[in-house]
């Protein structure tokens, strides 16, 4: 194994703390403060002239309520733009404040050692492979694979998973020849779930390796990239993680395009204003960045919070903690986001996204409790303030909505009148509906500010506007994305006010996974998940219809994504439209014009796979059949766990699981005589846990004649002699 | 396949029958014995109908004397023992039936070593072996890992201060049952004032 541990981290198994000088804060403090000035500056002005109108027509209680929702929404959305105006200034000019400004690339990573590592849980594993394999490759072909090895960190709790993903996994270290460089191992014990998972292997391996870089399962990581990440490490001793900005790729389907379309045109502003004022205080995304193995096993390890769900308990959304964990013990956390060959996927369809948004929603409102944690740097609260805002606008806006309503409601329905006075504000000489509509222009102009800086520093980029497919295409591109948005982002109000309430609440929103036909998301399941917002869609525009005729236009937008809900998530989920669009040049990205060879490779191997699959349904329970029968899928299985007990902590989690009992013997004799479906899901994980119960039942199962056994067993055998 | 069962002449009789058996059972021995082959990605049909023979010829000299025993568990035990003596012989290892980790370690060799793509013809063939081919069997090995090197991270409990009695409010008995009376009386407030 190359390289070890940096010389200032303690020997194994002492916990010595590193000390480190702190670093000068100055200039980030001035840039924190003017950035987030130039926001509360543009708020202010606004909310002045909100509170005049408001004042106008005769202020009460529940405009009070409307006008606080008014100025917490505007600040999000001024901060919003702010990051797109100083992103587009910076790259205008140029920012000499970056991580990558220094000349890294000189930088030897002889010496040095650092593991890849993919936490799974229940994947799609041709996918997670076929990343991973066009990475090592990338890899390979920088010539400096010596320095690196590759650990696929399984949580997978179906059996049929994981037998997939121990068989996948050696056919790949077989076509790859890297046995001995990319490694398979598998939790018995789930804790902590991706950061409990992470955890082990740093507890099992981690003083092995001096980085250690984290991918998703839709990762894909340039060669070049990943060597170029271990120079910015050791070019920069004082940083404990940097981290890039993944693109997303490889969407097929409309939604899927439009998103990596307006994530490869308008991230790099927003990246650029949030490192303006995040500088060495960066935040992680929880993967496609490199750590410090050392001072991340010192300082990171993420403690429960006091209290119950939704806030108490384990810590789920653990990246931005961990960053803040970091920064708190002094070290240097960056967004490498200059570097390209970073890559990830996004989800196909509005409801797969809303499902994800989900998972974000808890964990991000956990924040709150950290936000409070003693000694944090008072950046990562802004970092972990940001996120939770991110979720509670939605809950925030339809309050804003609701109280504009009701004002309109009560002045109908009571009988007050609507005079308007002069405004304090008398030199604008405005008539009430001229005031409204000049705030309006202000909040939706600065909403789409950002996407319009974003066309101009494309036109002046020669080689980008390109690789968007020209200035024109990419325009009528910008406007697409633009409807489709202001279509989603109703339903994305909606869905946010149910996540941030169920789990406020204590409630389970209990999504069932999402069903996907050929070409996207079926009409049934649409009908289902979105009936409620094309009802409260009907609902709202009839009730404002009745209410004022005049404001009724201006809700359009909004009841027009509610009702068309139903067509506009299974459409936009299609893959025939995705490429149509393309076809027509519309939402291109530089990926889509000019592939990088490791996305190449990528499509061509899931194109293979693809089309050489065999898409006859698995029987039930054929991972624990190809365990007990496939004589070499047994031999790498039982080897695994084997493997296992030599690690005290793992062999302490399977004798507390029952491993080795008689008791597994027992249950063996009942899998051989019953078949698989008379036990139970985890007396059946039991068994394919316990070595040496799976070598019995190998041979068990090839030595006893048909009759005694289960008449499933007797199928199974008959389709291995049948395959090929 | 029963032509040549039938061709050796020490093992029929008068009956028909191959060592005492009927020869609907051989022939479902021989199914066994073949789908375990076949298992092992022996694709070579000349050598896997040769190696399964060899198997049968080895339970048909064993089925006179066991006439209690099944004949394809007779057969599917003496391809047992004949892999696992191979393993042991060319694996350097006694075939000790102990914990019957030989026949796993065999069975990987053979995946690690190649044995279906590059060495189908050396499977179950005495020795001696071409070097490279035992050499491959006897030096792979797989691994979830390089060498543990273990250690453990501690977490440092976060300081919340007074926030930490707030987060243990949800234990506060009944406090769930008073937020829905409130949320009731709410309703009815709000009911009350709408229609007044």
């Amino acid at each position: 194994m190359p390289g070890a541990i940096p010389q200032s981290a303690p020997a194994p198994g002492q916990s010595s703390p590193l000390v480190l000088t702190p670093l000068p804060r100055v200039h980030r403090g001035w840039r924190v403060f003017v950035f987030y000035s130039s926001a509360l500056l543009l708020t202010g002005m606004v909310s002045m002239l909100f509170a005049d109108l408001l004042w106008r027509t005769g202020w009460s209680a529940s405009r009070t309520v409307l006008f606080i929702l008014f100025v917490i929404l505007f600040l999000l959305i001024a901060i919003g733009g702010m990051h797109g105006v100083y992103g587009f200034v910076l790259r205008a000019f140029g920012d000499p404040r970056r991580i990558t400004q220094t000349d890294y690339r000189a930088q030897s990573i002889a010496g040095t050692s650092t593991a890849i590592v993919f936490p799974i849980h229940n994947e799609n594993i041709v996918r997670v492979y076929e990343g991973l394999r066009a990475t090592y490759e990338s890899l390979e072909k920088t010539g400096q694979l010596e320095h690196f090895d590759f650990f696929i960190l399984s949580d997978s709790t179906d059996p049929d998973k994981w037998v997939e993903e121990e068989r996948r996994w050696y056919d790949l270290i077989h076509e790859l020849d890297a046995l001995g460089r990319v490694y398979y191992r598998r939790r018995t014990d789930n804790e902590g779930r991706k950061s409990g998972n992470v955890r082990d292997f740093l507890n099992t391996w981690g003083r092995r390796y001096r980085y250690f870089l984290v991918c998703d399962a839709d990762s894909v990581m340039r060669g070049e990239t990943l060597v170029d990440l271990v120079k910015l490490m050791e070019a920069h001793p004082t940083v404990g993680l940097v981290q890039t900005v993944p693109a997303l790729v490889n969407a097929e389907s409309l939604f899927g395009r439009i998103q990596q379309f307006s994530n490869r045109l308008y991230a790099p502003l927003f990246i650029a204003g949030l490192n303006y004022w995040a500088l060495d205080l960066g935040n992680y995304w929880g993967h496609n960045a490199i750590i410090r193995t050392e001072p991340f096993m010192q300082f990171c390890d993420l403690p429960q919070l006091p209290g119950r769900k939704p806030f108490g308990g384990q810590i789920l959304s653990h990246d931005f903690v961990e960053a803040a964990l970091l920064s708190r013990a002094n070290w240097e956390v960056w967004l490498a986001y200059d570097l390209e060959g970073s890559y990830e996927e996004a989800p196909q369809g509005m409801i797969e996204n809303a499902q994800r948004e989900r998972r974000w929603c808890q964990g991000n409102l956990q924040h709150g409790l950290v936000l409070f944690a003693k000694g944090l740097r008072g950046v990562n609260r802004l970092h972990l303030l940001l996120g939770i805002c991110g979720y509670l606008a939605g809950p925030l806006w339809l309050m804003f909505l609701l109280t504009f309503n009701w004002i309109h409601w009560y002045q109908k329905y009571t009988g007050l009148s609507n005079i308007t006075v002069h405004a304090f504000t008398p030199f604008l000489n405005l008539s009430g509906t001229a005031h409204a509509l000049l705030i309006f222009t202000i909040c939706m102009g600065f909403l789409f500010l950002p996407k319009a800086l974003a066309l101009i520093d494309l036109a002046f980029d020669w080689e980008r506007r390109r690789a968007f497919g020209g200035l024109a295409r990419t325009s009528v591109g910008v406007v697409g994305e633009t409807i489709f948005s202001t279509l989603h982002a109703p339903l994305l109000m909606l869905w946010h006010t149910r996540f941030v309430a169920t789990n406020l609440f204590g409630f389970s929103v209990g999504w069932s996974q999402q069903k996907r036909g050929p070409d996207g998301t079926t009409w049934p399941f649409a009908i289902r998940r979105h009936w409620g917002h094309t009802l409260i869609g009907l609902v709202w525009g009839v009730f404002m219809w009745r209410l004022n005729q005049y404001l009724f236009w201006w809700f359009t937008p909004i009841f027009t994504g509610m009702v068309l809900s139903i067509p506009l998530s299974v459409w936009t989920s299609r893959r025939s439209l995705g490429a149509r669009a393309r076809k027509l040049g519309l939402f291109l990205t530089p990926e889509e014009t000019k592939p990088p060879p490791e996305l190449v490779s990528l499509r061509s191997q899931m194109k293979i796979h693809e089309i050489t699959a065999d898409n006859t349904p698995a029987r039930p329970h054929a991972g624990l059949a190809e365990a007990v029968l496939d004589p070499y899928v047994n031999a790498i299985h039982v080897s695994l766990l084997r493997e296992k007990r030599l690690n005290p902590v793992y062999a302490e989690q399977l004798a507390r699981l029952g491993v080795g009992r008689e008791e597994v013997r027992i249950l063996g004799e009942k899998l051989l005589a019953a078949g698989p479906a008379a036990l139970t899901a985890a007396e059946r994980l039991l068994i394919m846990t316990d070595a040496h119960a799976l070598v019995w039942l190998h041979r068990q199962s090839w030595l006893r004649s048909g009759e005694s056994l289960a008449p499933w067993w007797r199928a199974a055998i008959q389709e291995y002699s049948r395959r090929d | 396949m029963e032509s040549t069962l039938t061709g050796s002449e020490t093992l029929t009789d008068v009956s028909g029958k191959l060592a005492g058996r009927p020869l609907e059972e051989w022939n479902a021995a021989y199914a066994k014995v073949e789908n375990y082959f076949h298992a092992l990605r022996i694709r070579n049909k000349a050598l896997l109908g040769q190696l399964v023979l060899r198997v049968l010829e080895r339970a048909m000299k064993r089925a006179p004397a066991e006439p209690d025993r099944s004949t394809t568990q007779i057969a599917a035990e003496e391809m047992d023992r004949i892999v696992t003596e191979w393993f042991a012989a060319v694996l350097q290892e006694p075939p000790t039936n102990a914990d019957q980790m030989l026949s796993t370690r065999g069975r990987l060799a053979l995946l690690l070593a190649d044995m279906p793509g590059k060495w189908q013809d050396q499977f179950l063939r005495p020795g001696p072996w071409p070097v490279e081919f035992v050499g491959a069997m006897r030096e792979t090995y797989l691994r979830a890992g390089p060498d543990f090197q273990l250690s453990k991270m501690t977490a440092r409990p976060f300081d919340l201060g007074p926030l930490t009695t707030l987060t243990n409010l949800g234990r506060v008995p009944y406090l769930k049952m008073a937020l829905a009376w409130t949320l009731f009386a709410l309703l009815l407030g709000a009911i009350f004032y709408f229609t007044h």
